[in-house]
């Protein structure tokens, strides 16, 4: 029941500002309304630890005897730190919201709170069933949010294969469902049959854009800091979730290393356009790629609880930088704690993230960490671009603060309570390469010509150097099309009775012989 | 009063009445009040069960007797006329182009007419006539007075007389069967005979192609009402066969091709699907398509099958009736139907292109949508008989998602700073609005549905036992 609470009170909260928008209220009533309905959630998250584990199911579908799987949410040590995650972003952004109030306004904080309550809904979904029904929402209200925000046949075009890729991602997860109903297993997190489980971790890799590698995301327009973010990490937190489900029997299989490769691949590039890319919000796409790289990698090497640290490192992290537009010294060095964060050293959030077996891999994923670790500290100490907190009321300053240090205080206490990641020591002689890789990368980054930072334009050649891979299919398409277009005309043409009646009868000749 | 009368004749002459005369503008209005007014007696007055109002009984006797044939509906078959007629008052508050509208009013009524005394009549095997009377009485509707038939046209009336007679001699050849049930070569034949006449009348591969040819030929939105009324008689009447013959019901032969069938229909319907350029042709696929899931869902040897085929074909009315409203609101904009024309429409007409991409994905299967609980069903039952089926029934939905990611990106491929307007109607709005609504009502909450499915399966005597 307290799943529902924490889910309801982010709705509802998000109801109560549209209700308040058609009413002459002020924009700080607004605002107040909308902190208050995220701290009242972050605080009943908390209140899951004093019953945990504990289920929530919604009426079951009828007829009963079609649905096997009921709509099931679980609080446990998966989802409880993905929860905390995201109520603590949604109210970071409505705390920080301060400084944006040229761009932002009561609608915009609505989104953020229905998005966080979607997101807790999918963080809790305790089957594959349950996850499809809320990735789906997310997909619907992400493509809707985007098409109003952009412009131009291209970018609208962009929104449209970035929602198609997701969309193919649940097609993967429900055939997982099949292939695991066929093997007689049931299709629950507890029960899921090995035979679908790479292709849980191909389902979150494709919409993930890992698995091929490829940029899920659209460039945003309008939807930058704010409502930007919450959609970009919550939308990825959601499908990183279902990589910590991935039972550890499913990976003994002839495709896990071929899987690795690519994943391995997806987390250097991306650290590597990361660590380039010329401000942060222009670099967040392969923010989110690197992410998930590594959680793919962690599942794939059998370690579930990997994943979790590198999807609450997405949020947390990932949502202190991206949310920062303020430029204020102390801030800067407040966000470098994140580095802390993301360099899986004893009782650090990621800390767990590499108990598994990586083998032949652990180098590169030591150089894509690394890249991730020095791409962050060079887009948190950068300070070009950023505006000032100077002019503004003091309340205002001690909001947006707050709301940064919020998630950075989150990072951790996520590396102490709550979760079977917590307290944890972890791969100490991995981690203390990647820091020392990362230490000589923030060295070099101004010294050496190869890693200083690409100009904006270049970026958006770079990823469609990526996406030429996908313009091969396009050719493979006219190819299927020509074929096609051949056979619908000749049976819709003059002698296509003939055709029809010929092709008739050979089906029934063949079927007359036995079971087919 | 008895109960062929009430949905039989009565809304057959109604169509009648409207055709001569009620005027054009109200024709809408009157044909969907009637539609509706059927719908509400078929929910409220259960068949052959008295009911006290005040001092006032009233019964609606099951049967009546015409040219020495019997018309018999029973109370179960009430849940069906509900849904039947509910779904036929959605088509006629929606008519979209005024010049047709009077005709599909007047012969679509008539046409639900035929078709629901196809249900009715006995002996069974009569059903065959009544539908190609109700094919014959869908030609006025599909080809204006002093306008040449199209190839589409042409190959439907073709199909559906072809159907007739291998049906007829089936059912001939049949009791047969039942007297001698040790000849094999016998029920080799009539079953061959009874699978032929059931192909043109489903419209199986490669027997579909007059269905994309009249989405382009003809008004999408009276093809659409032809899909609808067609598909959802049609499959009743085959399981009408399936029920009373038990060799057809038990032999696995005639099961696996059955599934075989189901399952290239929807597999080659979703691959040309994603190769289509025209978004009428596209609806077309997707209705074969969702036609192949229904056939695939007879094979089942399954005690679910009555469940399964009925919560595919309940949202195909809405389904179907949304897009094609929305595809008639569209045409009236555009020359052709053709993707390189309807570019950028999703900005002038938002809500017709919200629907008409909501109702593709509802087909397809996307969950919230109406689609998604029967694909998910039918699923788990496919799972535990072939995991090949299953692969080529994923393919068949693949194909129809690329198709409606491309009509998605051509409907909001629109030009820089292009306005966003709303052009529809009201009523438009309206109907769209509330039909998009069903969509992920049905969805998210299929149990809405369950007072359909307590007394749907009793049409039948033995499927689903």
């Amino acid at each position: 029941m307290l799943i529902l609470i924490s889910s309801l009170l982010l709705f509802s909260t998000a109801l109560v500002l549209m209700i308040l928008r058609m009413m002459p209220t002020n924009a700080r009533t607004a605002w107040l309304v909308a902190v208050g309905g995220g701290m009242l959630t972050l605080v009943s998250v908390f209140a899951w630890l004093t019953q945990m584990p504990f289920e929530f199911a919604l009426p079951a579908w009828q007829p009963q005897a079609l649905f096997v799987n009921p709509i099931l949410f679980r609080a446990d040590e998966i989802s409880f730190p993905f929860a905390l995650s995201i109520s603590a972003l949604t109210l970071a952004i409505l705390l920080t919201a301060v400084a944006r109030s040229a761009l932002t306004n009561s609608f915009t904080w609505a989104g953020v709170l229905a998005l966080g309550g979607l997101g807790l809904l999918a963080m809790t979904a305790n089957n594959p069933f349950t996850l499809v029904l809320v990735w789906a929402a997310l997909d619907i209200t992400e493509l809707l949010a985007q098409l109003r925000s952009v412009e131009g046949s291209a970018q609208n075009e962009k929104v449209v294969i970035s929602f198609s890729t997701r969309v193919f991602g649940i097609g993967l997860l429900l055939w997982a469902n099949i292939v695991s109903l066929a093997s007689g297993s049931a299709f629950n997190f507890q029960s899921i049959s090995p035979n679908a489980g790479l292709y849980l971790i191909a389902a979150a890799g494709l919409r993930l854009g890992v698995l091929p590698l490829h940029l899920p995301y659209s460039d945003e327009s309008t939807l930058r800091r704010g409502f930007g973010t919450s959609f970009r990490l919550i939308s990825a937190a959601s499908s990183l979730v279902l990589l910590a489900h991935v039972p550890a029997g499913s990976l003994v299989s002839g495709l896990t290393p071929f899987m690795l490769v690519l994943a391995v691949i997806a987390a250097l590039y991306s650290g590597w356009m990361w660590l380039r890319a010329p401000d942060e919000l222009t670099g967040r796409p392969y923010w989110v790629i690197d992410l998930a790289a590594l959680s793919v990698i962690s599942a794939l090497s059998g370690n579930s609880l990997g994943a979790v640290a590198w999807g609450c490192a997405l949020i947390l992290v990932g949502g202190s930088l991206f949310l920062s537009s303020i430029q204020h010294v102390w801030l800067n060095r407040v966000l470098l704690l994140g580095a802390w964060s993301l360099s899986s050293l004893p009782f650090s959030l990621t800390a767990g993230a590499w108990l598994g077996a990586l083998g032949f891999f652990s180098p590169f994923v030591i150089v894509a960490q690394a890249l991730l670790i020095a791409g962050f500290i060079r887009h948190a100490l950068r300070p070009a671009g950023r505006d000032s907190l100077e002019d503004q009321p003091i309340w205002m300053r001690t909001m947006y603060l707050s709301g940064i240090v919020l998630l950075v205080a989150f990072q951790f206490l996520l590396g102490f309570i709550g979760w079977n990641g917590a307290l944890q020591v972890g791969a100490w002689f991995h981690a203390l390469a990647a820091s020392l890789l990362t230490a000589g990368l923030v060295w070099a980054t101004p010294r050496l010509h190869v890693l200083n930072p690409i100009r904006a334009h270049w970026v958006g050649s770079a990823a469609s150097g990526v996406n030429n891979i996908y313009q091969n299919l396009w050719a493979v398409y006219r190819v299927l099309e020509g074929i096609s277009q051949t056979i619908i005309n000749t049976l819709e043409g003059e002698s296509g009775i003939m055709w029809t009646l010929l092709f008739l009868i050979l089906f029934i000749s063949y079927l007359a012989q036995g079971t087919p | 009063m008895s109960a062929p009368v009430v949905w039989i004749l009565i809304p057959f002459l109604a169509g009648i009445l409207i055709l001569l005369f009620v005027p054009e503008k109200y024709s809408s209005i009157v044909g969907g009040t009637v539609a509706m007014i059927l719908s509400l007696v078929a929910l409220i007055f259960p068949i052959d069960t008295a009911l006290l109002l005040g001092s006032l009984s009233i019964k609606i006797s099951t049967s009546v007797e015409f040219f020495g044939r019997s018309f018999s509906l029973s109370t179960a078959d009430g849940t069906l006329l509900a849904i039947v007629y509910g779904s036929a008052a959605f088509w006629f508050f929606g008519v979209y182009s005024p010049k047709a509208e009077k005709r599909f009013i007047s012969l679509g009524l008539m046409i639900v007419a035929l078709f629901t005394a196809s249900i009715a009549v006995e002996p069974f095997l009569y059903a065959a006539l009544l539908l190609e009377m109700a094919a014959m009485l869908v030609i006025p509707l599909l080809v204006p007075i002093y306008q040449k038939a199209g190839r589409g046209v042409v190959r439907f009336l073709i199909y559906q007389t072809l159907a007739m007679p291998f049906i007829l001699f089936s059912g001939w050849m049949l009791a047969g069967v039942e007297s001698s049930s040790g000849d094999f070569g016998t029920t080799v034949q009539s079953g061959a005979i009874l699978g032929l006449g059931f192909a043109f009348l489903f419209g199986v591969f490669p027997l579909y192609n007059w269905i994309p040819m009249l989405m382009e030929e003809v008004s999408p939105y009276v093809t659409g009402f032809l899909l609808w009324s067609l598909s959802i008689f049609t499959t009743i009447f085959a399981l009408g066969f399936l029920d009373r013959y038990t060799w057809i019901r038990t032999s696995p032969q005639l099961s696996s091709a059955i599934i075989y069938t189901g399952m290239i229909m929807a597999a080659s319907a979703g691959i040309f699907a994603a190769m289509q350029k025209h978004i009428g042709r596209i609806m077309g696929y997707a209705a074969i398509f969702e036609t192949g899931l229904v056939v695939l869902a007879m094979g089942l040897r399954s005690s679910n099958i009555v469940d399964i085929v009925f919560l595919l074909l309940i949202p195909r009315g809405l389904e179907l009736v949304i897009w094609a409203l929305a595809i008639s609101i569209i045409k009236r904009e555009v020359y052709s139907l053709r993707l390189s024309e309807v570019r950028g429409l999703a900005r002038k007409y938002p809500i017709a292109v919200a629907a008409l991409v909501t109702a593709h994905l509802s087909i397809t299967g996307f969950p919230l949508l109406a689609g998604f609980p029967s694909r998910l069903a039918l699923g788990q039952e496919l799972a535990g008989y072939s995991l090949t089926i299953s692969f080529w029934v994923f393919i068949g939905m693949f194909g129809l998602l690329i198709a409606a990611i491309r009509t998605l990106a051509v409907f909001v491929m629109a030009d820089e700073n292009a306005p966003w307007s709303v052009n529809e109607s009201w009523v438009q709005i309206s109907m769209l609005a509330i039909g998009v609504i069903g969509l992920f009502v049905i969805g998210i909450f299929p149990q809405v549905l369950k007072p359909f499915f307590v007394n749907l399966p009793s049409l039948f005597e033995h499927l689903g036992r």
